[in-house]
């Protein structure tokens, strides 16, 4: 019985789709329309979150490790450094290992020697900060003479920066010379690390780090970690809200479509009704109508809006959003399912008595 | 005889009516709450930042070179200068002294701590080097227009947790102590630490253990006024934290202001960059050298473009949503009455005249379900602000003024294309029933 039906279903639902072409032209526009906006703001979203996180770490290190004891002299093996994971949860940890000593410097313009805080860092450069540049009169491409003891290193001045931190007190040596001075080899006070995702990735993070180095002292940087969390959650929040609001205000929009559609559908129903079709078959005839028109706009819809996301994502992080595979299927189930949910006023059509249309009355 | 049409539309199909009615208000709630949140979110976004900490800091300009390392200062208190805490005041005089949301000063001094462990002070538990970080936690400054100003480190730096106990009160002999060293040197609340500083000697209570992620978990917190007894510099301390809300800088701000003409030094001026902040800041507190903290004000700087730019197109995408929603069921209500049309027509009305008609009778309807959205919206609007922002927005005359404008455009838009085609029809087949 059903198998021979079923092609009869299909003819009845193709007649009903090149019927009302006007009509149902407006479903798909409006359905593809919530697709598009749906899809865009769903990779954007996805996008946002990740580019947010790498935003986050121009604020940057957010993972210290340190010794364990806070006294001046105490230092850590450079060693541990291999033992730092490469990666968080796909996203790149970059780490900088710092030697920190107070040292005699001496530029040509001034004889005198300046107490100074020296940090050897393993990005390599020669650096004056700006406040120390004043007191010494450094100027770029100076020659720095830095005495520890009867220890010498010398350098040229690339850069003099001004941060407002603590390294505008500070001059900046490549980390092997440091150690030279310090007679410290193969040691650093401490290393930084930066680790871009989620607040809970850099907690595990952090966790995991902590027992691999069970001898130093790992913890996060809560200035940032803390209003990070926060913003990122209040952001992603704000996204999540408008994707659900413009669903349930897509599904309202093809519901009311649908409420028209289902009163000029008494006819065809009641024809249906009269020469023998159950109520449930009708109904279902109606509901694949729906689901595909919900499959048109979808497909149509999320495409439209994975460009438009791509653009978006240029627009506001300078980058073009990663189109991403799997928001497509999500957006094209999500837009049958409002397609179903908003079919809703079909349901009318079930209490349809044929003979009373037959009669004409409403 | 047109307002009967209009009236007895209304009234013989309140349905059908309600239902159209229905989908633009709530097409309009949704459009109001997407403006009302993000006409608010910029501000609160700006005060959200503001826990990343101090943007500006403070230092005196005549001081030698700090020998800080891991955050602790490793000079001696007599050396190098320090600024007067009289002047703080001032700061909330300034051209920007409302964008400035706190500030905290900051007088470090390098001492000896010990518990006692009996009743003698002669066998201490612990003996340790240690700082204590003299500074404000919440301490009312008196401005000039009579008014106090609750300002401290609890604003500059709320990332500053007490894990147990409560902030000292600024007038008493009160500490609270970072959490490593609390645990280091087995400090509990309630204890009474025993300073030895370099001018004298003075016994604190433990109020509070504090953990900050920084180098203040290693030290002792204590009111300034204690820090400035210890070092015996009465009414001065080191380093000031001042926390500004700011507009994010642009090439325009980046600019030396001694190379700007009178008209664009006026402009940037009276935009609140931290730059410009800092400029007024210093022009007040003489002898202090005001430096803006990079990463934090760039950092900030750059998010806050880039987080506006994304909820400005979120809230377009809702408008967008919203207006396509409307558009589509006001289309669909003209389409319907086909047949009412064409006995208009029928009874010679012209095209001009049945295309007046609806539109009235639309626009009615957008006028009174944009009217409901805009309640409705402003209720959605408070829901989401809450959940998301904890606070509301408040509800704002522009936005009721934008949505019916919205409401009665979208609807005239959506119903423009079915009654173009309405004006085509012929009554004839229409009333044939074809």
């Amino acid at each position: 019985m059903m198998t021979a039906n079923r092609p009869m279903f299909w003819r009845i639902v193709r007649r009903l789709l090149i019927a009302n072409r006007g009509r149902l032209f407006v479903i798909v526009l409006a359905l593809s329309a919530g697709a598009a906006v749906t899809a865009a703001l769903l990779n954007v979203q996805v996008d946002a979150n990740r580019r947010l996180t790498t935003e986050f770490r121009a604020l940057g290190a957010n993972v210290i490790v340190a010794p364990r004891t806070a006294a001046e002299s105490s230092t850590l093996d450079q060693g541990l450094l291999e033992q730092i994971p490469a990666s968080a949860e796909g996203q790149r940890v970059s780490a900088v290992t710092y030697l920190y000593l107070v040292a005699d410097a001496y530029s040509p313009a001034s004889k005198n020697a300046t107490h100074v805080v020296v940090a050897g860092s393993s990005a390599a450069r020669c650096d004056a900060g700006a406040k120390v540049a004043v007191a010494m009169h450094l100027q770029v491409n100076d020659k720095l003479l830095v005495r520890n003891q009867q220890r010498e290193e010398s350098c040229r001045v690339a850069t003099i920066q001004s941060t407002g931190g603590p390294e505008d007190n500070q001059i900046a040596i490549p980390l092997d010379a440091a150690q030279r001075l310090a007679a410290l080899p193969g040691r650093v006070s401490v290393i930084q690390i930066s680790v871009a995702g989620t607040p809970r990735a850099i907690n595990n993070y952090i966790a995991d780090l902590a027992r691999r180095l069970p001898d130093a002292d790992v913890h996060g940087v809560r200035q940032f970690a803390e209003a990070e969390a926060r913003i990122y959650n209040r952001i992603s929040g704000l996204l999540g809200t408008t994707v659900v609001v413009v669903l349930i205000l897509t599904t309202l929009c093809v519901m009311a479509a649908m409420t028209n559609v289902a009163m000029e559908r008494k006819n065809d129903v009641g024809l249906m009704k009269a020469i023998g079709g159950a109520t449930r078959r009708v109904l279902r005839l109606f509901l694949a109508e729906a689901a595909i028109l919900g499959l048109i706009g979808g497909v149509l819809g999320a495409a439209a809006g994975i460009v438009l996301s791509i653009g978006l994502g240029k627009a506001v992080f300078g980058v073009a959003a990663k189109p991403r595979l799997i928001v497509y299927p999500i957006a094209v189930t999500l837009t049958v399912l409002v397609a179903i949910a908003s079919a809703y006023p079909l349901r009318r059509l079930a209490s349809v008595r044929p003979a009373s249309v037959f009669r004409g009355e409403a | 005889m047109f307002l009967r049409l209009v009236a007895d539309s209304f009234r013989r199909r309140p349905r059908h009516k309600l239902l159209t009615g229905a989908a633009l208000a709530l097409g309009m709630a949704v459009a109001t709450a997407a403006l009302s949140v993000s006409l608010d979110v910029g501000d609160r976004l700006s005060h959200e930042f503001r826990s990343l900490g101090a943007n500006l800091l403070v230092t005196p300009q005549a001081d030698s070179l700090p020998l800080e390392i891991g955050g602790v200062d490793y000079r001696p208190v007599n050396a190098g200068a320090y600024l007067p805490e009289a002047d703080l005041p001032k700061i909330k005089t300034v051209f920007w002294h409302n964008n400035i949301i706190g500030f905290a000063p900051v007088l470090e001094v390098p001492v000896r701590a010990w518990t006692k462990s009996s009743e003698t002070w002669i066998t201490p538990i612990v003996d340790a080097p240690a700082t204590v970080v003299g500074t404000w936690a919440s301490h009312p400054v008196a401005l000039s227009d009579g008014s106090a100003f609750s300002t401290g480190i609890e604003r500059t730096n709320p990332w500053w947790h007490l894990e147990q106990g409560r902030w000292f009160s600024d007038s008493a002999g009160e500490c609270v102590v970072g959490t490593k060293f609390s645990k280091r040197d087995g400090v509990k609340l309630g204890d009474t630490l025993n300073i030895e500083g370099p001018s004298q000697n003075i016994a604190l209570k433990v109020t509070g253990i504090i953990a900050s992620g920084g180098p203040e978990d290693d030290a002792i917190v204590a009111p300034l006024a204690i820090a400035q007894q210890l070092a015996n510099k009465p009414g001065q301390y080191r380093r000031l934290y001042v926390s500004a809300l700011t507009k994010p800088e642009d090439d325009f701000a980046r600019r030396s202001p001694g190379t700007m003409t009178p008209d664009e030094l006026e402009r940037w001026s009276c935009s609140p960059y931290v730059s410009s902040i800092a400029y007024s800041i210093q022009q007040v507190l003489s002898g202090a050298d005001v430096r803006v903290i990079r990463r934090v004000a760039e950092g900030e700087g750059r998010i806050l473009t880039r987080v506006r730019t994304l909820l400005g197109l979120v809230t377009f995408a809702a408008l967008l949503a919203a207006a396509l929603a409307v558009g589509a069921s006001s289309a669909a209500s003209v389409m319907e009455r086909r047949i009412e049309i064409g006995l208009m027509k029928a009874l010679g009305a012209g095209p001009g005249m049945v295309g007046f008609l609806l539109a009235a009778e639309q626009l009615l309807l957008a006028l009174a379900g944009g009217a409901m959205g805009y309640g409705l919206g402003i209720l959605l609007a408070r829901l989401v602000g809450e959940r998301i922002f904890g606070a509301a927005p408040q509800p704002s005359l522009l936005v009721l003024v934008v949505i019916i404008g919205l409401a009665g455009g979208v609807t005239l838009l959506g119903s423009a294309i079915p009654l173009r085609r309405a004006a085509r029809y012929e009554p004839a087949p229409i009333l044939r029933g074809e």
